[in-house]
């Protein structure tokens, strides 16, 4: 069975628009070639075993179940997008898939034209919300495509905390998944957005996560990638408003024969913006990691301030990590760092913690956890941060 | 494009061999490429057959291999309309007087005495070092060093040639490296043997009377176990031509326990589009250390690179860069481990300036099996002004076990406090500003014999206080 306009027949109840919407972006999915691997983003990075078609039925067609605070202040919308869709399309239309183009390449297409559950979340000007809304996205079964998206709107001023989380029922289950995400920032607005990624071992996952930040906003981002046996997410922040700041972190734990790709972008468009970006990844057995981030900073972004940083623990001999740190800067008064590390467990710190009588597998783990501490004092809110600790508690193991 | 090139190569055949062309046998040279054209240079220089061959060869590749489509903008280059060969008369048609005056300007403001001026201008090829030459050339013979230019070395040492050359950078390697394959002339030859070490740092300048700057210079050097040789090319004054493409190949070979250290300054003017492609194979515990100094040109394109090819072997790129208006340096460093216990460092310092690019381009690879490996990179950009750009684009690939690997880059402006550290003190702004410049640059400063130093010191000075070109 290929990817065809029965598939979307699958996705009734929509309003006509969006119906359109996926129309179109199923057209450029059959226009678009398949990344090769003379693209410098596809070099390492190999989909030539991927046939979308085989997991062309999808699951998880009526969103995802919402963990809300008890109650939502006045003027807050939180459905599920395809609901959203029908009763706020003055809010949804003009923003959907601005973020994250359809036609970007073949798998945004895809996920613009089949995206199943997902979220869409408005916090009205200057409206606070102190505990965190979690998103749970579930797969149950094997084979299937699970496609949710988050469309995250703050006005100005508002300030909240979300949660995505991606959890697979069963850990061995194969399928296609993708988990994209936009967030428009208004001014003034602080938000802290966390993804999690748990979807099953075996399946192949594409990921989107773009912000766009308007004047003086703040965004946490924290990107959790644990799952899959192909994992590609892009994390892309705009800053197009003075005064904004993008704080964009990541985790990423693989083990077994796990492939994770990372493609970040900084993209400083107007003057006194900052970002501060720090990816940092563990890699076990005969995994495989690719990271290659881009800061740009556009000519009259001055007084910009970026930073970036790639640090990966390799605890196999096998495991390969590949980082590609870029700066493409255009203008002088700026102040940009960037750094990438791939190393093993420095054999000091392992001599020193052994000679003090602790065991070799603990002094190990001791120091993984250390690689990991300072970024996980990053995680913008208690919840996820008690999450994701136990979560690479159970792994590092 | 269309300019006629003026310094040219294998030009004083009569003077130097004696061979002796005849006033009628005219060989003109014309523009454009084609298999006829190389077999005529071969046959000018005598060549063997195995070089014909080699160079036809060279020259089909280059036909069928695409242009880069990374790195900077080559599309302007028109292969059909460059002369790559020329004969020594049409050279002296060149005056001193057709200098563009800001090249002679900058000559007074280094203090280059004028016979060099007129050498470094291409109007003459004669420079007065010839006796400090003949007795350096006569030490070097007594200890078996041999240092020629690359044509002399075919024909005088066949067999040591015919054994390296061509096999670090095989003309298939790219696509300028397939051009220069086809068409080269001059360079240098170098051939260190056992347990030598050369003292005096050889410089290509000594070697006078040789195409030292030709268009399609083709260098080679082998240094053989536990010997050490510093060979400097180029210089820090601008060089004069009218020829558009410079397209060089530089091969190394530093075999077991030996050191090599290439270093380079070079100031092309600035319509000159620097193309070169510079690789060294390190052996066991041996080092190759390549100092890169990249100040002229319109566009370069050059990434010094060692296959470090046995345990031990140890590569070094120290490399700076200077855009100007109208310019970029595309430059960086390739640091390639074949095997394990291999250690590598680059070192990269890029300065733009009145819309300038600059871009560090690099590439650590290490192979399966290369296992407990280290390599470093660092990279620091300065940007003048609001128009300038700076990139950085390392690539690395780590397919071995225990290895580590670190990049660092920044990208900065003259920050307003040390200026105003040097300003509270009564040094005027632009001083200061090049004083802070220079800091900037000093470890690469410090690694350069001192006269070039006090050269490149002056030159950044000039460079800042924007009077030349």
């Amino acid at each position: 069975m290929g990817i065809t306009a029965e598939t979307l027949d699958q996705l009734q109840g929509e309003p006509g628009w969006l119906r359109e919407r996926r129309e179109s972006a199923l057209s450029a999915y059959g226009r678009l070639p398949l990344p090769s691997k003379t693209d410098e983003e596809w070099r390492r990075t190999d989909v030539s075993r991927l046939d979308p078609s085989q997991f062309s039925r999808l699951e998880h067609l009526d969103g995802q179940k919402l963990v809300l605070p008890e109650a939502l202040p006045e003027g807050v919308i939180l459905e599920p997008l395809r609901v959203a869709a029908e009763r706020h399309r003055d809010l949804i239309e003009p923003r959907l898939f601005s973020l994250v183009h359809a036609d970007r390449d073949r798998f945004t297409a895809l996920h613009a034209a089949l995206f199943t559950g997902g979220t869409f979340l408005y916090v009205p000007d200057g409206v606070v919300i102190d505990k965190p809304i979690i998103g749970q996205h579930f797969s149950h079964e094997s084979g299937t495509g699970v496609l949710p998206h988050t469309l995250i709107v703050a006005g100005k001023g508002a300030k909240f905390h979300y949660l995505d989380e991606y959890i697979a029922e069963h850990d061995d289950e194969t399928g296609y998944r993708s988990g994209s995400t936009e967030i428009f920032l208004g001014e003034g607005a602080q938000v802290g957005y966390v993804a999690v990624q748990k979807w099953g071992r075996n399946v192949w996952h594409f990921s989107d996560q773009r912000a766009e930040l308007q004047k003086d906003s703040t965004l946490r981002l924290f990107n959790v990638t644990l799952g899959g046996s192909f994992s590609k997410t892009r994390v892309e922040a705009s800053l197009v408003g003075e005064g904004s700041n993008a704080e964009l972190k990541a985790i990423y734990f693989a083990s077994g024969d796990q492939f994770f790709d990372f493609h970040t972008l900084q993209d400083h468009r107007v003057g006194n913006t900052r970002s501060d970006l720090l990816f940092k990844g563990a890699l076990q057995d005969v995994s495989r990691t690719v990271y290659a981030g881009l800061i740009k900073i556009a000519k009259h972004a001055a007084r910009s301030d970026a930073y970036q940083a790639n640090r990966n623990l390799v605890l196999s001999d096998k495991a390969k990590a590949t980082s590609i740190p870029m700066l493409e800067i255009d203008n002088n008064d700026v102040r940009c760092t960037h750094g990438a590390t791939v190393g093993p467990v420095d054999p000091e710190h392992l001599f020193y913690l052994r000679s003090r009588g602790i065991p070799e597998p603990t002094a190990k783990r001791m120091l993984i956890q250390g690689f990991f501490g300072d970024v996980l004092d990053r995680i913008p809110f208690e919840h996820a941060r008690r999450l994701v600790e136990a979560e690479l508690e159970s792994r590092i193991g | 494009m269309a300019t006629q090139p003026k310094i040219e190569v294998g030009s004083d055949y009569k003077e130097k061999y004696g061979f002796f062309v005849p006033e009628d046998y005219v060989f003109k040279a014309k523009r454009g490429l084609n298999p006829e054209i190389v077999k005529e240079i071969s046959f000018m220089k005598g060549e063997p057959e195995w070089m014909t061959k080699f160079r036809l060869r060279s020259l089909e590749i280059f036909r069928k291999k695409p242009m880069p489509n990374w790195g900077a903008d080559l599309s302007v280059i028109d292969f059909e309309n460059i002369f790559y060969y020329l004969r020594a008369s049409e050279k002296q048609s060149k005056s001193w007087e057709d200098l563009p005056p800001d090249i002679k300007a900058t000559y007074d403001r280094l203090g280059v005495p004028e016979a060099e001026r007129k050498f470094l201008a291409g109007v003459s090829a004669q420079y007065e070092s010839e006796v400090v030459y003949h007795s350096l050339q006569e030490n070097l013979t007594k200890k078996g060093v041999i240092f020629l230019d690359t044509d002399s070395a075919l024909r005088e040492h066949p067999d040591l040639f015919k054994e390296y050359f061509g096999t670090v950078i095989p003309p298939a390697d790219n696509k300028f490296s397939a051009l220069n394959s086809a068409v080269w002339s001059g360079g240098s030859f170098i051939y260190v043997p056992k347990g030598v070490h050369v003292e005096v740092p050889l410089q290509a300048y000594f070697r006078i009377n040789a195409e030292n700057m030709g268009q399609f210079e083709r260098t080679l050097i082998i240094c053989d176990e536990d010997s050490y040789v510093h060979y400097i090319e180029g210089c820090t004054a601008p060089i004069y031509t009218t020829d558009s493409l410079h397209s060089a190949v530089v091969e190394i070979i530093v075999k077991k326990n030996a050191r090599c250290r290439y270093t380079t300054i070079q100031n092309w003017s600035t319509n000159v589009f620097n193309l070169v492609t510079k690789r060294a194979m390190a052996y066991q515990d041996a080092t190759m250390e390549w100092v890169d100094g990249n100040l002229g040109s319109q566009i370069t394109m050059k990434y010094p690179s060692v296959y470090l090819m046995e345990p031990g072997a140890k590569g070094d790129v120290l490399s700076i860069a200077f855009a100007g208006k109208g310019q970029h340096q595309d430059a960086g460093g390739k640091m390639i481990h074949v095997a394990p216990n291999t250690t590598s460092t680059i070192t990269s310092k890029s300065i733009s300036k009145a819309g300038g690019r600059t871009s560090y381009r690099g590439h650590i690879k290490i192979y399966p099996g290369a296992n407990n490996c280290k390599s470093f990179v660092k990279c620091d950009a300065l940007l003048l002004d609001d128009e300038s750009r700076s990139d950085t684009y390392p690539y690395n690939d780590v397919d071995a076990e225990n290895v580590t690997l670190g990049h660092e880059a920044t990208v900065s402006k003259v920050s307003d406090e040390q200026l105003f550290y040097l300003m509270s003190r009564g040094i005027p702004r632009a001083e200061a500003e090049t004083m802070i410049v220079n800091g900037f640059i000093e470890p690469f400063t410090k690694e350069l014999p001192l006269e070039y130093a006090v050269e490149l010191n002056r030159l950044i000075q000039l460079e800042m206080e924007g009077s030349v070109g």
